[in-house]
């Protein structure tokens, strides 16, 4: 555990761009990520879905790329590309035959430098966006009751609770002008991370990064100013009654420490706490809630590699029959349990091995490299948090990980428990 | 093919093959591509049948079976099974298809033995199962089945396969019902019917020789019944579709549609996967992604692809429009009239091939990853398609 999980290596050129590469030379395959340490997070206030929006039009033409021929050109050359927004990263990615990724480094320096966004183009693709939100949440029971729940607990205006495509309105206020800010104002090369996996050498890389991503100008970097949360969740209980559900589902939802903010030394423990609570079968809920037929699901998940407040949530799927109360009271005899008696040894050792025991897939292919090295750079973790994090894990205790629950279960601050149920 | 894009020359292709060997164990013939790079070993296995064995009345029994496989083995209890696979870092899942049963496990090459030896992923150990156990995992599909029908695509998808095939297999889809009354008795039948050591397919990549799969084939299936399962069922012709709504309004306020059409034999499929790849596969480059999505905002996601049913094509697409009454139907249909007028791909058109063509190595060069392009290419074309330019070697 102790070896680097990726062997990656990692400079810095003059503008400031940070370039990792990731050797692998299973097949002549590269992977070029473009990470932009800005995500829906840096939306500005009352203009949610700016960097969403973003993402969509930077593939509508850049100084020397036209409209759609970046796309044109991957497919052409028998690769993939796209790209996504998350609450901290706008990332854009190409898998290509290893000898065109000097093509892709040109195309994607040449939008880094200066996207066009074109008017022409910017209704027609705000109603994809639209459709977008339509699709995947609007009509979707349990996206619309996400949605909700979010705003229940971090309030609808926080970076946490807006959407991350952004609120209907305020989608359809954003304007060109919107797009070229945020743009100039993060999309610099000392803003963002170019990480190369597969079958290419480092001179090769450090060559091409320095005539394509090189010429590129230095621009002020915009700080990074996410509120804390709010002292309570707006609203601590939610319930949403809709006539497309026909399952129930429970969610409840606490505020935490993440990788960096709060006590960021519990972030690691915390997985070790979700793992044990509801991280799938042998788990404390799924043992109390679905062995003991109350449930046909019930889990637990950590949100802690973020920039700013982390979360920690346990959910479950009543079977039929199953009282709301009694779910709920189960729940909270666990949690109850997990504060009076903590984390047993056994369980913590349990928990490290089976997070960490498939780390070597993650060399099983070309993706993980630069979504978790991307992830965690784009947030400021230095990458030997990503090269040794299964030697991390094995140094968390079970009294590390009882002090994180106490400290998420305990402590006051922004909590929220939500059913969605059919009409 | 070289030249110059944006400035940039671009040199002559590397080219890559995928060298496949040809592994029998009683019978049973195996696809292994042997990989040292990684200490990895992934495998992959499945006999036709599935879904479409299932009685009348009892739709999903082969899912609720492959989930029960998935709990647990032998005499340990579900959670012991899990725990002691992901002790291990061994992934191990079966499933069921409208015409097939799969199964498939990867793992670090040390946690071979113990993946296949003290706890095997073995599929014989139905006798083991418990009312309990089984009734659990049916709770879990009846919510799957009526969670499928809470969104426009899942109506959209029932309904796709429901009114081309009325009563026949891939038309029969499992409902909350049928799923409910499926008893043990009837999952251990419907196993014992389906899991043969005739008509296995078998397939293997990573870190390991044709000695060491022999050894695995023989755990995996020494002790199966001789012979094959139930004859498939031939695929009914596929009924015309109309652009109908599935959904019945309400908060269903984005219908998706599915158009489909039935395509060609498996194994013949020729120019069609490049054809409908430039209409509407593949990212964002389509003709009906432009004139669609791009040029009119009228969605998000529109494509099609090829789908294998009894080793017949069925091309089918999906669109998710904003109303019924939706005006991109018109624009559709008119891109399929074109595509369908214009006949074979034009000779510049065929500079895109290499990504539909060799998609395996090159859009996903895992241990996983083989097993499955072989899977999808069984019974459509001979190892050496996959091989490439390298001749398949028998072992």
């Amino acid at each position: 555990v102790d070896r680097p999980l990726f062997g990656a290596v990692s400079w810095t050129l003059g503008n400031g761009l940070r370039v990792v590469l990731a050797e692998n030379k299973r097949a002549p395959v590269a992977a070029h990520y473009l990470y932009v340490s800005a995500g829906a997070g840096e939306d500005p206030a009352g203009k949610s879905g700016v960097a969403h929006f973003l993402e969509h039009m930077m593939f509508k033409g850049s100084p020397n790329v036209p409209s759609g021929a970046f796309s044109r050109t991957v497919s052409g050359e028998g690769g993939q590309d796209n790209a996504f927004t998350s609450r901290d990263v706008t990332a854009y990615f190409q898998i290509v035959e290893a000898t065109r990724l000097p093509l892709m480094m040109r195309m994607e320096a040449d939008r880094l430098g200066g996207a066009i966004i074109p008017q022409a183009e910017f209704d027609p693709e705000r109603n994809v966006v639209l459709e977008e939100r339509r699709s995947r949440t609007d009509s979707v029971p349990q996206g619309r009751f996400r949605e909700a729940f979010d705003a229940a607990m971090w309030g609808p205006q926080h970076w946490r609770g807006r959407p991350l495509i952004g609120w209907e309105p305020e989608i359809r206020a954003i304007t060109r002008d919107d797009l070229a800010a945020f743009h100039a104002a993060h999309y610099t090369p000392a803003n963002c991370v170019l990480i190369v996996a597969g079958d290419v050498r480092e001179a090769d890389l450090r060559r091409w990064a320095d005539e394509f991503y090189g010429p590129v100008p230095r621009r002020p970097v915009s700080p990074r100013n996410r509120p804390n949360p709010p002292a309570a969740a707006p609203e601590a209980r939610l319930v949403r009654r809709d006539p497309a559900v026909r399952e129930a589902s429970f969610l409840r939802s606490f505020a935490a420490p993440s990788a960096t903010w709060g006590t960021t030394a519990m972030a690691d423990p915390l997985e070790v706490v979700a793992h044990v609570l509801g991280g799938g079968p042998g788990s404390r809920l799924h043992a109390a809630l679905v062995e003991s037929g109350l449930a046909t699901g019930a889990g637990a998940s950590y949100d802690g590699d973020t920039l700013g407040v982390g979360s920690l949530t346990v959910f479950a799927t009543p079977r039929p029959g199953t009282t709301q109360e009694q779910i709920e009271q189960v729940m909270a005899a666990q949690l109850a349990r997990l504060l009076q008696e903590g984390v047993s040894e056994a369980e913590t050792r349990r928990a490290v091995r089976q997070q960490t025991v498939g780390a070597l897939l993650a060399l099983d292919g070309l993706g993980a490299a630069p979504r978790m090295i991307g992830g965690s750079l784009a947030i400021g973790l230095p990458l030997e948090d990503v090269e040794h994090w299964p030697a991390r894990m094995a140094a968390v205790t079970a009294a590390q990980a009882t002090e994180a629950a106490r400290h998420v279960l305990a402590a006051p601050g922004p909590a929220t428990a939500g059913w969605l149920l059919p009409a | 093919m070289s030249g110059t894009l944006f400035g940039v020359t671009l040199p002559v292709r590397r080219g890559f093959s995928v060298p496949i060997q040809l592994v029998e164990w009683n019978g049973i013939t195996a696809w292994l591509v042997e990989d040292r790079n990684l200490p990895v070993v992934s495998l992959a296995w499945a006999w036709g049948g599935g879904a479409a064995l299932d009685p009348e009345g009892r739709e999903g029994r082969a899912g609720m079976a492959a989930a029960l496989l998935s709990e647990g083995a032998g005499d340990l209890r579900a959670n012991a099974f899990s725990d002691s696979l992901r002790d291990a870092g061994i992934g191990l899942g079966f499933g069921a298809g409208r015409d097939g049963f799969e199964g498939s496990f990867r793992s670090a090459v040390d946690a071979l033995p113990e993946a296949l030896a003290p706890r095997p992923p073995r599929h014989d150990r139905a006798a083991s199962w418990t009312p309990m156990r089984s009734d659990r995992v049916k709770a879990r599909a009846v919510r799957g089945a009526r969670q499928a029908q809470e969104t426009p695509p899942g109506l959209a998808r029932q309904a796709f396969w429901e009114r081309p095939f009325p009563g026949h297999p891939p038309g029969r889809l499992a409902t909350p019902e049928s799923l409910a009354a499926v008893t043990v008795e009837e999952l251990r039948a419907g196993l014992a019917e389906q899991l043969r050591q005739g008509g296995v397919m078998l397939t293997a990549a990573g870190d390991i020789d044709p000695a060491g799969l022999r050894a695995a084939m023989a755990q995996l299936f020494e002790g199966l019944p001789a012979g094959r399962a139930a004859r498939r069922a031939a695929a009914a012709r596929h009924g015309p579709l109309r652009h109908r709504p599935a959904g019945k309004g309400g908060r269903a306020v984005h219908p998706a549609l599915r158009p489909g059409r039935p395509g060609a034999r498996g194994c013949r499929l020729g120019s069609l996967p490049g054809r409908l790849r430039i209409l509407a596969g593949g990212g964002f480059t389509s003709r009906l992604t432009k004139t669609v999505r791009e040029e009119r905002g009228l969605t998000y996601g529109i494509g099609a692809g090829l789908d294998l049913l009894f080793g017949r094509a069925i091309v089918a697409g999906h669109v998710r429009p904003t109303t019924p009454r939706w005006r991109g139907v018109a624009l559709v249909r008119e891109g399929w009239a074109s595509m369908a007028a214009e006949g074979r791909p034009r000779p510049r058109w065929r500079r895109r091939w290499p990504s539909w063509a060799a998609p395996c190595p090159c859009s996903s060069p895992t241990a996983a990853a083989p097993p499955r392009c072989c899977w999808a290419a069984a019974g459509r074309a001979r190892a050496e398609w996959l091989a490439g330019a390298a001749t398949a070697s028998r072992r």
